[in-house]
C-alpha cells in the first residue's frame, strides 16, 4: 500500500510538469501583453515597454518558461504576480481557506442529503416519496447556480434580513454560497445514489441474504451500501478536487475571494505568474485528492485493497 | 399556514423599520468596491478603484476640480507662484502637516514623491513635461519645466505626497501599510475582501466626521444592490440595470454625475471611404443618438457629438452639434459619390461594446450602409485597435484630467495608441501645440474652440455621448454635489443627525 502511494506521488512530477508546460504556452498564445493591459490603450508604446521589461515578459517564451520552473526548484517561489506585484502565493493562500471552507462544507451538505435521500428513494421504488425526490432533483439539477444564488440572497438577505448578502468572515457569509452550491449537486448525487442502489438491490448476492433471514436495515447497510458506494464515492472525490479550483458563481454572487475569481480575473489581466502558480497549487492538490480516493476504494472494497497489495509486491 | 405567513410578514416589516432607523450616531462608512485593487503603492497605481481608495489616505500638493474652471484649492502647498515665463513653479508648503505616523512633511518629502511620481511607468506620463523639482527650503518646492506647459497645475495637483523616509526604510511597507497625510489612515486589508482605514485626528484641515471606512469588494451588480438595501453596504457606483429598482427604495439616494469619458465611433481615416470627410459626416448624421443611449445606456448618459464633454474647458454652444437626420445623411453619401446599399465591411468591437455595434449596425443600414459586426476579446480588439487593421470600430474611451489630454485623440504622435481616427494633420498638430503653451485661459479656450470646431467640421470621429456614473448611498448619508468624473472624499461626507 506504502509503495503503491508513493509510487503514485513520483508520477505527480510529469503531470506538473505537463500541467505548467501546456498552460504557460495557452497563455503565451493569447493576444495582448502585461504591460498594455495594465496601462491601458491611452499609454505610450515606452512605457509599456519599460513595464514589460519590468515584469521580464520582453524575454523569448522558453527562456521565460525555464526561468519560471527554475524559480519553482531552486527558490521554491511560485513567482511575483504582475498585477499586485507581490509574491503569487500570498494571494493563492489569502482566498484558498474560503475555497476550502466552500468545498467542504458543500460536499458535507450535498452528500448527506443526495446520499441519505438517494437510499430511500431506492428502497421505497415508485413510492410517493421517491417520486417527489427525484422531481426536485430535476428541478435543482436544472436550475441555473447563479439565479439561485440571487434568489437566496433576495430571501434570505434582502427580506429576512437573517443572513448577510456578501464576504467571508464568519460562518454566517458560507451558509447561502453553501447552499447555492450543494443543492444543485446535491441533486446529482441523489440520482447517482438512488440507480447504483436500484442496481445492488437487484444482485443475486442480495437475494441470498434476504433468503437466509437477514433483516432489511442489515441488507441495505451492510450488503447493498458498500457495493452502490463505489461511483458515489468517485464522483464525489472528483466533484471535491474540482470545486477546490473554486465555485466561480456562488464566489461572484456572494463577493466571496475564492480562487475561481481569483484565476478568471488573472487570465483576464494575462497576469501569468497567477494563473501558473494558482493553476499548479490546484493540480497538485488535485492529484492528491484523487489518490486519497483510490486510497479510500481499498476500505470500502476489499476486493480492491488485495489488488493493491498484490500489486506493490509483484514490483517489489 | 396563514399564521406563519403572518407572523413572516411582521417580521419583514420590523426588519424594514430597524432598517431605516439605524442611522443615528452612525460614524462609520461601508463603500463598495467593484474590484479589488491589486496595489496601494501611491505611483504605480493603474485602476479608478485604487485612485478611489488612495485618494483617501494621501493627499496632495493642491486640489484641481477636473471641470478646470475653478481654481485650485490649497492641500499641502498653501500658495503656489507661476513666473512669468511660465517655467517655474513654486509651492509654498503648509508647515503643520504631518503624516500618519507623526512624522512632518517637508519639501523633501514632495520633490521625492513629485520624482517617484515622475518615474513612474503607471503615472509619470502625467507630468512627464516636468524637468526637475527642487527643495529651496524646508517648505518652499520648485518645479522647473523645459516649455511652458499651461496644463501643468492640473498635472502636479496628481502626484500623492509620500514620505521619503518611510520609504527609504521599507518598500514593502511603503506598499502594504501605505503611510500617507491624507485624512484617513491605513488600518488593514484582506486580499480580495476588504481595506479598512480609520480617521486622521491629526488632520490639518480638521478630523474627518465619519471615523472608520471600510472598502468591500463586491463585483456583482446585483449582490451590490442588495447590499446597499440591506444596509450592509452604504455608497456604491452602481451601473445602470440595477437603478430603477435602487430608486424605488425611499432609503436610497441615487446620484448622476458627469464624465468625460466618451463613446464614439471611431472610422479609420487612412482607409476608403473613411478618407472623404462628407462619408464621415453621413455616418454622424445616420445615428439616432437619442435612442443609442436609451438603448446601451438605460438614459443615463449625455448625448454629445463632440469629443469634448459639455462640463470641460473649451467647450461651446458654437461647436457644431451632429443631429439625427439620415436624409442629410444619404445625400451626403451620394454626394461622396457612394452607391447605396454600400458594403462598409466589419466593424470591430471588443465583446463590451457588442451592443453599440447593433444599434450602429441597423442605423447605418437605414441610410444603405452595410456593416457586419466582428466581436473580439478584449486583449485581441486592442492589438487590431494599435495596429489600424480595421476600418471602423466603436468604444469607449476616458482622456481625463485638462482638455490637452484629448490631443491624444487627435495629433499624429498618438497614431497606434488613442489616436483612432489614424488622423494627421498638420493644422491640428500645431493647435494642440498652441494650447499646450499659452497660458492666458481665455486664449486657450480660443484654440481650443478652433480645434473641436475644425473635429467637428471634418467629423473625425462620430461621437455619441458621455455616459454618467452613478453613486447609490444611504439618504441620511450627507455628501457634496459631485463634480465632473465623480472623484469622491469620504473627508466630505457626513451622517444627518
Amino acid at each position: 500500500m506504502t509503495k503503491y502511494v508513493i509510487k503514485r506521488i513520483l508520477y505527480m512530477i510529469p503531470v506538473l510538469l505537463g500541467v505548467a508546460f501546456l498552460v504557460f504556452t495557452i497563455l503565451s498564445l493569447t493576444p495582448g501583453d502585461p504591460g498594455s493591459i495594465i496601462l491601458g490603450i491611452t499609454a505610450k508604446p515606452e512605457d509599456i515597454a519599460a513595464l514589460n521589461a519590468e515584469f521580464g515578459y520582453d524575454k523569448p517564451f522558453l527562456i521565460r518558461f525555464f526561468n519560471y520552473i527554475g524559480d519553482i526548484i531552486f527558490h521554491f517561489s511560485l513567482g511575483t504576480s504582475y498585477q499586485s506585484r507581490g509574491p503569487v502565493m500570498a494571494d493563492i493562500m489569502s482566498r484558498f481557506p474560503n475555497t476550502l471552507m466552500l468545498a467542504i462544507l458543500s460536499m458535507a451538505v450535498s452528500s448527506i442529503i443526495g446520499i441519505s435521500l438517494g437510499i430511500f428513494s431506492a428502497v421505497r421504488q415508485y413510492s410517493v416519496m421517491d417520486h417527489v425526490c427525484v422531481v426536485v432533483a430535476m428541478i435543482f439539477a436544472s436550475i441555473p447556480g447563479f439565479w439561485f444564488g440571487l434568489m437566496l440572497l433576495l430571501l434570505f438577505a434582502l427580506k429576512l434580513g437573517w443572513l448577510p448578502s456578501f464576504g467571508a468572515s464568519s460562518l454566517k457569509h458560507f451558509i447561502l454560497p453553501t447552499l447555492t452550491v450543494s443543492l444543485t449537486s446535491a441533486a446529482g448525487l441523489l440520482r447517482l445514489t438512488r440507480s447504483a442502489m436500484l442496481e445492488t438491490i437487484r444482485q443475486e448476492y442480495i437475494r441470498t441474504a434476504k433468503a437466509k433471514g437477514a433483516s432489511e436495515k442489515r441488507i441495505i447497510w451492510k450488503h447493498a451500501l458498500r457495493n452502490a458506494l463505489l461511483p458515489v464515492v468517485t464522483t464525489l472525490g472528483g466533484g471535491f478536487g474540482a470545486s477546490l479550483g473554486g465555485a466561480i458563481i456562488a464566489e461572484t454572487v456572494f463577493a466571496m475571494p475564492g480562487m475561481g475569481t481569483l484565476i478568471t480575473t488573472a487570465i483576464r489581466q494575462k497576469d501569468i505568474p497567477m494563473v501558473m502558480g494558482a493553476t499548479l497549487f490546484l493540480a497538485v492538490l488535485f492529484s492528491f485528492v484523487i489518490l486519497l480516493v483510490d486510497v479510500l476504494y481499498a476500505f470500502i472494497d476489499p476486493r480492491i485493497k488485495a489488488k493493491y497489495q498484490n500489486g506493490g509486491k509483484s514490483r517489489g | 399556514m396563514k399564521k406563519r405567513f403572518a407572523l413572516l410578514a411582521a417580521a419583514c416589516l420590523c426588519m424594514a423599520v430597524s432598517m431605516t432607523s439605524f442611522a443615528a450616531d452612525k460614524t462609520d462608512i461601508v463603500v463598495a468596491m467593484d474590484a479589488d485593487v491589486d496595489t496601494l503603492h501611491p505611483t504605480d497605481f493603474s485602476t479608478t478603484v485604487e485612485l478611489g481608495v488612495l485618494n483617501q489616505i494621501y493627499d496632495t500638493l493642491l486640489y484641481y476640480s477636473p471641470d478646470g474652471t475653478k481654481d485650485p484649492e490649497p492641500r499641502i502647498a498653501e500658495s503656489y507662484e507661476i513666473s512669468d515665463d511660465g517655467l517655474d513653479y513654486t509651492f509654498h508648503l503648509r508647515d503643520d502637516v504631518t503624516f500618519h505616523d507623526g512624522t512632518p512633511v517637508t519639501a523633501d518629502d514632495v520633490v521625492f514623491s513629485i520624482e517617484l511620481y515622475k518615474a513612474s511607468e503607471y503615472q509619470g506620463s502625467q507630468i512627464s513635461m516636468l524637468s526637475s523639482v527642487e527643495a529651496t527650503d524646508e517648505h518652499t518646492v520648485v518645479c522647473h519645466l523645459d516649455a511652458p506647459y499651461s496644463p501643468f497645475l492640473q498635472g502636479i495637483c496628481s502626484p500623492m505626497i509620500a514620505s521619503k523616509a518611510y520609504y527609504e526604510s521599507s518598500e514593502d511597507d511603503f506598499v502594504n501599510n501605505p503611510i500617507g497625510s491624507g485624512p484617513y489612515k491605513f488600518v488593514s486589508r484582506a486580499k480580495g475582501s476588504n481595506i479598512k482605514l480609520e480617521a486622521n485626528e491629526d488632520y490639518y484641515r480638521g478630523a474627518p466626521e465619519i471615523k472608520e471606512v471600510t472598502f468591500e469588494v463586491i463585483p456583482d451588480s446585483s449582490t451590490k444592490a442588495i447590499a446597499l438595501q440591506t444596509g450592509e453596504v452604504n455608497f456604491a457606483e452602481i451601473d445602470s440595470a440595477t437603478k430603477p429598482q435602487l430608486e424605488a427604495n425611499p432609503a436610497i439616494t441615487i446620484a448622476e454625475v458627469p464624465t468625460s469619458s466618451f463613446s464614439y465611433i471611431a472610422m479609420n481615416t487612412e482607409k476608403e471611404p473613411f478618407d472623404d470627410a462628407r462619408v464621415r459626416q453621413a455616418i454622424n448624421y445616420a445615428i439616432d443618438r437619442d435612442n443609442l443611449v436609451a438603448v446601451c445606456y438605460d438614459g443615463e448618459a449625455e448625448v454629445n457629438s463632440n469629443i469634448c464633454a459639455k462640463e470641460r474647458f473649451g467647450y461651446s454652444d458654437d461647436q457644431f452639434q451632429y443631429t439625427y437626420d439620415p436624409e442629410k445623411a444619404k445625400e451626403l453619401l451620394a454626394e461622396a459619390g457612394i452607391e447605396t446599399p454600400y458594403d462598409l465591411g466589419e466593424i470591430l468591437v471588443a465583446e463590451k461594446y457588442s451592443n453599440l455595434a447593433t444599434v450602429i449596425q441597423n442605423d447605418l443600414k437605414a441610410v444603405g450602409l452595410d456593416v457586419t459586426i466582428s466581436v473580439k476579446e478584449f486583449n485581441s480588439y486592442i492589438s487590431d485597435l494599435q495596429n489600424g487593421s480595421y476600418g471602423i470600430t466603436a468604444l469607449n474611451m476616458t482622456l481625463e484630467g485638462d482638455t490637452q489630454t484629448l490631443e491624444m485623440a487627435f495629433t499624429s504622435d498618438y497614431i497606434g495608441i488613442a489616436n483612432n481616427a489614424r488622423y494627421s494633420d498638420e493644422e491640428m498638430d500645431k493647435l494642440f501645440g498652441q494650447a499646450r503653451t499659452e497660458t492666458d485661459n481665455d486664449k486657450r479656450a480660443e484654440v481650443f474652440n478652433e480645434i473641436f470646431t475644425k473635429a467637428q467640421d471634418e467629423a473625425i470621429y462620430a461621437v455619441m455621448c458621455n455616459p454618467m456614473t452613478l453613486y447609490a448611498y444611504n439618504s441620511d448619508l450627507t455628501c457634496p454635489e459631485f463634480v465632473l468624473e465623480g472623484n469622491y472624499y469620504l473627508y466630505d461626507f457626513s451622517w444627518a443627525e
